[in-house]
C-alpha cells in the first residue's frame, strides 16, 4: 500500500515498461539511480513478451524477455507499478519534475497472490482474452498469461458480476473488492517516455474483410498461435479449426497507405512476416506460404540473409498490392491483386489470410505534461528535437524518449534507443546535482 | 559432497517438452542419491518460478542446484543469481542444456531425445555433487575509458562519458577527426552539414577537461582485463609544431611540389603531401603525409611551424573499459563492375563530392550532367560476391541525393535502377518526394542485374525491368552513379588487437543481436556505430550512447567483481617446463621462485579460465576452479554408464 500523503522521490520516472522502458530503467538503476517504472497494463514486458520468436535470430521471445523482466522486478533500485499511469507532470524551475501517479485497482493484493489460478476456475464469466488477441476466451478473474510479471490474478471489473465465487475460492484471501484508485505525487529529476505503439485496426480497411471473414486474422494473432504459450498448441484457422495449408500474408496493411493516414513504413512487418513464414514452414511442413508485398524491407543486420533463407525454404514472395479479399462458402479466401512481375490482375485462393498490420503511435502522451509542451512530429510520434546528435532528446529538457514512442523500430533498435535515453537521462541527473540547469 | 540437491526441469513452454518427455526425466532422476527434490516447470526463467526455486533453497535447506533448461549462454546468469538469492553459493549451481543440445537437436526422435536429456541431467547432478563454493575476485576498476575512433559515434560517446565524469582517451588513427561524416556535405533529415556536425561535436570535446584526444594514433597492443586494460598507443608524428602559424602553413601547402590523389575527395581531385582535407577541419593545422613526402624541404623554407625532427611515440594507458567506434569503408567497385572504369561512372560518395563542388551547373569532367542513372546495391546484396547483407543507409541516401540535385540544378532526370527500394520507417516520405519529382524507378530481377556499357560514345544502362513485367529498357546516361554500400574496414587490425569476433558479414559481432547489441564477448569492450553493421547517423548515435552507458556501468563504481573460474597451479608437483605459459593466450602465467624451486604462477586478474594451459601440463599440475578434474570426471562416468 502506498502512503498517500508523502511525496515520493525518485531520480527517474520511466513511463511504459516494454522492452525499451525496461532497458532504460535497468541502465539507470545499474549506475545507482532510483527509478519508478510504470505501465498502464497489468503486466510489464510490453509487446515483446507476447511475441513468438524474434527475427532474425529466431530466439524464443519469452525466453529472452523473461530474464530482463525478472531482473527489473528484483532490482533494489527499481520500483515497478502496473495498472499505473502518470499525469499532470510539471517541470519546476530547478529542472526537476513533479507528477501525479494513478494506480487503478486490480482487486487483488499482488503480494499475497500465489498465482494458483483457483479464482480463474471458480469464475463463471467468459470474455474474449485480449492477451491472446481474441483467439480464445478468459475469465473475469484471471492471470493475464503464464509469464506475466507480476504473475498475479486481476479482476476485470467491467465484466465481473460480483458473484463472489473467486473470493471464496482464493486460498490466501488476496481478492479485495474494496480496493480503490490510488493517487500519489512523486518528485523526480528526469522522465523517460517509452510508451511504445498500438497496432493498426484492420477493420478500417473494409475490403480486407477483417472482422467479417473468420479466416482473416492479424499478424499479432498469428504471433500468439506460434508462441510457446500458444492457445491451441498448433496453428488453426478460426472458422472450422482446420489446420491451414495455404496461408497468405498481406503486407503493408495500414502502412504506406495515405488513405488510412499512415504514409510511412512500419519497419518491422516485412521481417516479422518473413519470420512467421519460416516458423509456419516448421510447424506445418506441408503448408504453402505466400507473402504479397510492395518492397521487402530487409535492411538490418542479418535481415537480408534471413529473407534469402525464407526464399530458399520455399516461402513464395509475390510483388503486388492486394486490392480486395472475398470469402468463399467454405471459408477460403480469394485475393485479388496486380502481380507486378506479370503486369496482370490476378486472383488466388488461400485458406487463411494474415494481415501484416502496421505500427501506430500511442495517443495522448502530450496530455500527460502540464506546463511544458511535448511536441509530436508530423506522424504523431514524439518529436526528436536533435535527431542526429542526441536522438533521445525531446522538446522538453530533461524528458527523453525511448523505443517505438519516437518511431517504428524493432527490438535491437529499441534497445539502442533506450540506451541513448538512459545515457542522456543519467547525464541530466548529474547536471542537476552539480549545477543549476536552464529550462 | 552435496547431499541436498534441488533439480528443476523446464518445459520451456513446449520448446523442450514437445520433444523431451519431461515427466520421465524428472522421475528418472528423483531417486538419485543426494537429490532432495526434482520438479518440472513450464518456464523456469519466469519470475514466479525463480521465486519458487529461491524459496525452495531457503526452506528446504538445499545445498546445491541443477536447472535443466536452455543454453547456459541465455540463462546461466539467471539461475546462478537465483541460487544466490536462495542463499547458495552460485558455484554450487550447475546448468544442464536440454534445449539447444537436446530437444532442438533431436526433434525427429522423441525417445532418443528423452534418453539423452536424462543423461545430461544425471551428469549435471554428478558434477554439482562435487562442486565447491567460490568467491568472486574483487578488483579496482579504472575510472577511465579508451574510445577508439573519433568519427561522430566516437566523439559523441566521448562527450557523454566525459560529462559523466569519466576520463576519456579518444584515439583517432587519422590526423583529423570526423571520420566519414565530414565527407558528407548534406545530411538526410537535418538542416546542418556533416562538417557542421563534426564541428559541433569537436567543440564539445576539444576543451572538455575530461577528454584527451590523440590523432594519428592507434592502439597496437591490449593487455590486462576488464577494469584494468593496459593499452599501448602508437602516435605517429604530424611534423607540425603545436604552436603553429596558420598563414605560413598555407604558404607551405602552396609550395609543396608533390601532388597525389586526394582520397578525402575519393580521388576526384589532387592534394599536396602537406595537406588538410578542408579548411575548417579539426584539429586546425595540416599534417605531412610521410608516405608521399619527398623531404625536399620546400615547406620548411617558408614555414617555421614544420618540424621534421618529430618522432613516433609509444604511450601506455590503463583504462577500465574500451569502446570501439572504428566505422566502415565505402565499397570499392571492382574493375568492370557495373561499368566501373568508364570515365563517367562514379560512386555515390564521389558523386556527393562532385555536387559539393558544382554550384549552378552539375559538371563532371567538363561535361554538363542532365541524365543520371543510379545503380543500387553495388557491393551489397551480392548474388555472386560475399556481401549478402543490405547496407541499410543507401536507398535513402540516394533518393535524398537525387532530390537535392533537382533542387540545386535545372533539368535533371534521374533513373533509379534499384532492387526494391528500402526506405524503411519515416524515410518513406523521401521515396515519396523523389517519386513526385518525376524520378523514374526501374527494378532488376534478383539474378539479372543491369548492364552498363559504352556504345558510340554514350554510356548506356540496360535492364530487364520487373516493374513493367520484364520489358527490356535502356537509358543513355550522362553520369552513372554506383550506389556503393558499406563494408567493414579493410584494415581491421584493431579488431584483432582487441580480439573482437566478426560475423559472417565480417562486421564486429555483438554478444546478443537482439538484446545486447553493443556489448562483445570480450568483457569490458563495447562496440558502437557502423563497425558493428551498417547504420545511418542517428542509428550510430543511438548505439554510441548505448555503448557509453554500458562502458560507464563497468567503471563507474570504481570496483568490479570478477569470475573466480581460473586455473590454479599445484606448487608441489609443478616443475616449470614453461609449456603452460606458451599456451596461455592472455599472458597470465609467469615463472616465479618458490622456496628455491621454479614454478608457474597464474595472475588471477588476468586469467580468463579458458583452460588452454590444462592439457599441455605434463605433470598434471593445473586444475580449474569451477571445472575441476573431479567434477568433469564425475560427469564422464555418468555419461559412459550403460
Ligand atoms: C506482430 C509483430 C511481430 C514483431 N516481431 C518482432 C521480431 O520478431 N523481432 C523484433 O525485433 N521486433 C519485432 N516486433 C517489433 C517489437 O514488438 C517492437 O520493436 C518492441 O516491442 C518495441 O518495444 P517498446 O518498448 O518500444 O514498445 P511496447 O512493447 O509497445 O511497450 C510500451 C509499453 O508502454 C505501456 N504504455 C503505453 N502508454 C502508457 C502510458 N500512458 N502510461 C503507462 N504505460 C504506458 C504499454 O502498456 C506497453 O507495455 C514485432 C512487432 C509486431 C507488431
Ligand atoms: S516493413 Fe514491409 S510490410 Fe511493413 S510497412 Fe514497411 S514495407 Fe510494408
Ligand atoms: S539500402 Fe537499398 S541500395 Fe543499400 S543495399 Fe539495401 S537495398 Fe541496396
Amino acid at each position: 500500500m502506498q502512503d498517500n500523503n508523502k511525496v515520493k522521490e525518485y531520480d527517474a520516472l520511466v513511463i511504459g515498461a516494454g522492452i525499451a522502458g525496461g532497458e532504460a530503467a535497468l541502465n539507470l538503476a545499474n549506475v545507482g539511480n532510483r527509478v519508478l517504472l510504470i505501465d498502464k497494463d497489468l503486466t510489464v514486458g510490453g509487446k515483446m513478451i507476447m511475441l513468438s520468436k524474434v527475427f532474425p535470430t529466431l530466439d524464443c521471445s519469452a525466453c529472452i524477455t523473461t530474464p530482463k523482466v525478472s531482473e527489473i522486478a528484483r532490482h533494489s533500485l527499481i520500483t515497478t507499478l502496473t495498472s499505473t499511469e502518470a499525469s499532470d507532470i510539471v517541470q519546476k524551475d530547478n529542472g526537476t519534475f513533479e507528477a501525479l501517479i494513478t494506480t487503478q485497482p486490480r482487486y487483488v493484493h499482488i503480494e499475497d497472490c500465489t498465482g494458483c489460478q483457483l479464482c480463474e476456475e471458480a469464475c463463471p464469466v467468459n470474455v474474449e482474452d485480449e492477451y491472446q488477441y481474441g483467439l480464445v476466451g478468459r475469465k473475469a478473474a484471471f492471470i493475464p498469461f503464464s509469464i506475466a510479471s507480476p504473475r498475479a490474478a486481476a479482476i476485470d471489473i467491467e465484466n465481473c458480476t460480483l458473484c463472489g465465487a473467486c473470493e471464496r475460492a482464493c486460498p490466501t484471501n488476496c481478492i479485495d473488492f474494496t480496493q480503490t484508485v490510488e493517487k500519489f505525487m512523486i518528485e523526480c529529476k528526469t522522465v523517460i517516455v517509452a510508451t511504445g505503439f498500438q497496432l493498426f485496426d484492420p477493420t478500417l480497411i473494409p475490403r480486407y474483410g477483417y472482422g467479417r471473414f473468420k479466416n482473416v486474422i492479424t499478424s499479432m494473432q498469428m504471433e500468439r498461435q506460434l508462441a510457446p504459450t500458444r492457445p491451441f498448441n498448433t496453428v488453426l484457422r478460426p472458422s472450422d479449426g482446420k489446420i491451414p495449408d495455404n496461408i497468405a500474408y498481406v503486407l503493408c496493411t495500414g502502412s504506406r497507405d495515405k488513405t488510412v493516414g499512415t504514409p510511412i513504413c512500419s519497419q518491422v512487418c516485412c521481417m516479422y512476416s518473413t519470420k512467421q513464414a519460416q516458423l509456419l514452414m516448421g510447424a506445418l511442413p506441408m503448408a504453402d506460404i505466400t507473402l504479397y508485398f510492395l518492397h521487402i524491407r530487409a535492411f538490418g543486420k542479418g535481415f537480408n540473409e534471413f529473407y534469402a533463407q525464407a526464399q530458399s525454404m520455399g516461402v513464395e514472395y509475390v510483388k503486388g498490392k492486394v486490392a480486395k479479399i472475398t470469402e468463399k462458402e467454405d471459408g477460403n479466401l480469394i485475393l485479388r491483386y496486380e502481380d507486378i512481375s506479370t503486369g496482370k490482375v490476378t486472383e488466388t485462393e488461400h485458406d487463411m489470410v494474415v494481415l501484416s498490420v502496421g505500427i501506430l503511435p500511442n495517443q495522448g502522451i502530450t496530455g500527460l505534461f502540464k506546463n511544458r509542451k511535448l511536441e509530436l512530429d508530423q506522424f504523431n510520434y514524439i518529436s526528436q528535437s536533435n535527431p542526429l546528435e542526441s536522438p533521445a532528446t525531446t522538446s522538453i529538457k530533461g524528458v527523453f524518449v525511448a523505443g517505438v514512442a519516437s518511431a517504428p523500430m524493432d527490438i535491437p533498435d529499441s534497445i539502442l534507443s533506450a540506451g541513448a535515453a538512459s545515457s542522456e537521462a543519467a547525464n541530466y541527473i548529474r547536471q542537476l546535482s552539480v549545477k543549476q540547469v536552464e529550462v | 559432497m552435496k547431499s541436498k540437491i534441488g533439480v528443476y526441469i523446464c518445459h520451456c513452454g513446449g520448446n523442450i517438452s514437445d520433444y523431451v518427455d519431461v515427466n520421465k526425466v524428472r522421475e528418472s532422476v528423483k531417486e538419485i542419491q543426494g537429490v532432495e527434490i526434482s520438479i518440472d516447470t513450464m518456464f523456469a526463467c519466469a519470475d514466479s518460478s525463480q521465486k519458487q526455486i529461491a524459496e525452495d533453497i531457503a526452506n528446504k535447506k538445499l545445498d546445491a542446484l541443477v536447472v535443466a533448461s536452455c543454453s547456459p549462454k541465455l540463462h546461466y546468469p539467471t539461475f546462478s543469481a537465483v541460487a544466490e538469492r536462495g542463499g547458495l553459493n552460485k558455484y554450487n549451481y550447475v546448468h544442464a542444456n536440454i534445449r539447444e543440445q537436446v530437444s532442438w537437436a533431436h526433434s525427429d526422435n522423441k525417445e532418443g531425445a528423452t534418453e539423452k536429456a536424462i543423461k545430461v541431467v544425471k551428469s549435471a547432478i554428478a558434477r554439482v555433487k562435487e562442486s565447491v563454493p567460490l568467491e568472486p575476485i574483487e578488483v579496482k576498476a579504472q575510472k577511465s575509458i579508451a574510445v577508439l575512433g573519433a568519427g561522430v559515434a566516437g566523439m559523441r560517446a566521448a562527450k557523454e562519458l566525459a560529462d559523466l565524469g569519466i576520463q576519456v582517451y579518444l584515439i583517432e588513427r587519422e590526423h583529423f577527426v570526423g571520420g566519414r561524416i565530414s565527407q558528407l556535405d548534406f545530411l538526410c533529415g537535418a538542416d546542418i552539414t556533416g562538417k557542421e556536425l563534426v564541428t559541433q561535436l569537436y567543440e564539445k570535446i576539444h576543451k572538455h577537461p575530461n577528454v584527451t584526444l590523440f590523432t594519428g594514433a592507434e592502439v597496437i597492443e591490449k593487455g590486462g582485463s576488464i577494469g584494468n586494460f593496459k593499452v599501448k598507443v602508437k602516435i605517429t608524428p604530424r611534423y607540425i609544431k603545436d604552436e603553429c602559424n596558420p598563414e605560413q602553413l598555407q604558404k607551405a601547402i602552396d609550395v609543396c611540389p608533390v601532388e597525389v590523389e586526394d582520397d578525402f575527395n575519393f580521388n576526384i581531385t589532387k592534394r599536396k603531401a602537406i595537406y588538410r582535407n578542408y579548411d575548417s577541419e579539426y584539429p586546425h593545422f595540416p599534417t605531412i603525409d610521410s608516405k608521399n613526402c619527398t623531404r625536399c624541404g620546400e615547406c620548411e623554407k617558408v614555414c617555421s611551424s614544420i618540424d621534421f625532427t618529430q618522432k613516433e611515440e609509444i604511450i601506455d594507458l590503463t583504462v577500465g573499459s574500451i569502446l570501439a567506434a572504428t566505422g566502415f569503408d565505402p565499397y570499392q567497385p571492382k574493375e568492370n563492375e557495373f561499368g566501373w572504369g568508364i570515365e563517367n561512372v562514379v560512386t555515390l560518395p564521389q558523386f556527393r563530392r562532385i555536387i559539393n563542388m558544382c554550384d549552378n551547373k552539375l559538371i563532371y569532367k567538363g561535361k554538363e550532367i542532365k541524365d543520371i542513372a543510379y545503380i543500387y546495391c553495388v557491393g551489397s546484396r551480392q548474388v555472386e560476391g560475399d556481401n549478402k547483407y543490405c547496407s541499410r543507409y543507401c536507398c535513402t541516401a540516394t533518393l535524398y541525393t537525387s532530390i537535392l540535385t533537382h533542387k540545386k540544378y535545372k533539368g535533371i532526370h534521374s533513373f533509379h535502377f534499384n532492387r526494391g527500394i528500402r526506405t524503411y520507417g519515416k524515410q518513406e516520405v523521401i521515396y515519396d518526394e523523389a517519386s513526385r519529382l518525376g524520378d523514374i524507378f526501374l527494378q532488376s530481377y534478383e539474378y539479372d542485374p543491369p548492364v552498363v556499357t559504352k556504345v558510340n560514345g554514350k554510356t548506356n544502362v540496360k535492364i530487364e525491368d520487373l516493374l513493367t513485367g520484364g520489358k527490356e529498357i535502356e537509358v543513355n546516361a550522362d553520369l552513372v552513379v554506383l550506389v556503393t554500400g558499406m563494408e567493414p574496414r579493410n584494415d581491421c587490425s584493431i579488431g584483432d588487437v582487441l580480439k573482437i569476433p566478426k560475423g559472417r558479414d565480417r562486421f564486429y559481432n555483438e554478444i546478443h543481436m537482439k538484446l545486447r547489441p553493443v556489448e562483445t564477448v570480450i568483457d569490458g569492450v563495447t562496440i558502437a556505430g557502423a563497425c558493428q553493421g551498417p547504420k545511418n547517423i542517428m542509428e550510430s548515435m543511438n548505439s554510441a550512447l548505448s555503448a557509453a552507458a554500458k562502458s560507464y556501468s563497468i567503471v563507474n563504481k570504481g570496483e568490479l567483481a570478477l569470475e573466480p573460474i581460473i586455473a590454479k597451479v599445484d606448487k608441489d608437483t609443478c616443475v616449470w617446463c614453461g609449456k603452460c605459459a606458451e599456451a596461455c593466450p592472455f599472458d597470465a602465467i609467469t615463472k616465479v621462485n618458490a622456496n628455491g624451486k621454479e614454478i608457474a604462477e597464474i595472475n588471477a586478474s588476468v586469467c580468463k579460465g579458458c583452460g588452454m594451459c590444462l592439457p599441455v601440463c605434463e605433470s598434471d599440475s593445473i586444475d580449474m576452479d569451477g571445472f575441476t578434474n573431479t567434477e568433469i570426471e564425475s560427469m564422464i562416468n555418468v555419461l559412459a554408464e550403460n
